[in-house]
């Protein structure tokens, strides 16, 4: 699995290219400010790119750069409130990855996806704070730790040392593949003493049945190797794979 | 994890938080065993110096979330909505609070029960 390395490039090369405009309600000066562009790995979460230039300062990636930018043109007494985003309407959910939101939410938009900022009315019942970049470290560590849950025990992840927990996550952070990768690969290991995963970590996304829909999933029926229709059937037991879903 | 905003006046606030938040979570959810189908009962284990709890088992809609669950479990516990409650499942990891009930008992149900862990402090991470 973890063999095919051009795939993996290329997933993990999916970048959007996304424009902020802030929300025009909140803006207290008399020019709007202009927009604000960036490529976003798929893979990535907003609050990353958002805190990005806190590390690489001189990239121009980043978060901070956004909200910098935007921050200007607000109310001086609203400027601490926490940045959120939107898409139509639909508050964005910060600890789905960006290519995720796009697909669920924009996929028949045109490009650059247009996505509007705020710092009024955190909508509390939608979208969960996120005040640090720590905070998405631990919910990406642990979706991780819970893939690995399902593959192989927990016994990958729970056996590695804090270095490589962190080495993934700055892989993540910093778009670094193989920095990522060469910690990934004991974790979609299929060759250990065990053989194959226990169970294939997955999640279905749809907007109309939320937020997603998990199960134990085998990997094998009867010695085959499922496919991916098996998978959905499995699933969806109820949906002829002709009809779509 | 989203649960762990620091709360300044805590002290203040702290009865009129838990006067104001009836609209929230699993007041209706402990509705009585009427129709137990639709229902996951809840395991608690207590980690670290957390409290434990009275009765530790809990019967929830299976469409309730983490969330709603953390809600529920830190006014059973007396902590302020802005105090941290770190919950586990499988003694691993701490799903997301948008996850379903349904979801993790489908994963890591054990014997009719879904098993969660809770910490004040993080326990695995």
């Amino acid at each position: 699995m973890a063999n095919d390395r051009e795939v993996l490039r290329d997933i993990w090369d999916g970048k959007l290219p996304v424009c902020f405009n802030i929300n025009d309600e909140e803006i207290c000066d008399l020019q709007t400010p202009e927009s604000y562009y960036l490529m976003i790995p798929r893979l990535s979460y907003f609050p990353l790119v958002w805190d990005k230039i806190l590390i690489f300062h001189s990239r121009i990636f980043c978060i901070q750069k956004v909200k910098k930018h935007f921050v200007k043109h607000i109310h001086s007494d609203r400027q601490e409130m926490e940045m959120w985003l939107d898409y139509n309407g639909t508050p964005l959910k910060w600890h789905y990855p960006v290519g995720l939101l796009y697909d669920l939410y924009a996929y028949d938009t045109q490009l650059p996806w247009t996505v509007t900022v705020h710092f009024e009315k955190f909508p509390e019942n939608e979208i969960l704070h996120c005040n640090s970049r720590e905070v998405v470290e631990s919910h990406f560590m642990s979706t991780v730790k819970e893939a690995d849950a399902l593959k192989h025990r927990g016994q990958i992840i729970s056996t590695m040392q804090k270095k490589e927990h962190t080495q993934l996550w700055l892989g993540l952070q910093n778009d670094k593949f193989d920095q990522f990768w060469a910690v990934n690969k004991k974790l979609m290991d299929t060759s250990g003493s065990d053989g194959e995963f226990k169970h294939i970590p997955f999640r279905f996304y749809s907007t109309d049945e939320g937020p997603f829909i998990q199960k134990l999933v085998k990997p094998f029926t009867e010695g085959q190797p499922k496919s991916l229709l098996n998978l959905i059937e499995e699933v969806y037991p109820d949906i002829g794979c002709d009809k779509g879903i | 994890m989203a649960n762990s905003t620091q709360g300044a006046n805590k002290n203040e606030e702290n009865k009129s938080a838990e006067n104001k938040e009836p609209s929230s979570p699993i007041e209706n959810c402990e509705e009585k065993l009427t129709n137990t189908e639709n229902k996951i009962t809840i395991v608690f284990h207590a980690t670290g110096n957390t409290p434990i709890l009275k009765s530790r088992k809990l019967m929830v809609k299976k469409e309730r979330k983490m969330g709603d669950v953390i809600t529920f479990l830190k006014k059973l516990l007396n902590l302020h909505p802005s105090d941290s409650l770190f919950l586990y499942v499988n003694q691993a990891f701490a799903p997301s609070p948008d996850q379903t009930i349904k979801n993790l008992y489908e994963c890591y149900g054990v014997e009719g029960t879904l098993p969660i862990h809770y910490c004040k402090s993080q326990a695995w991470g």
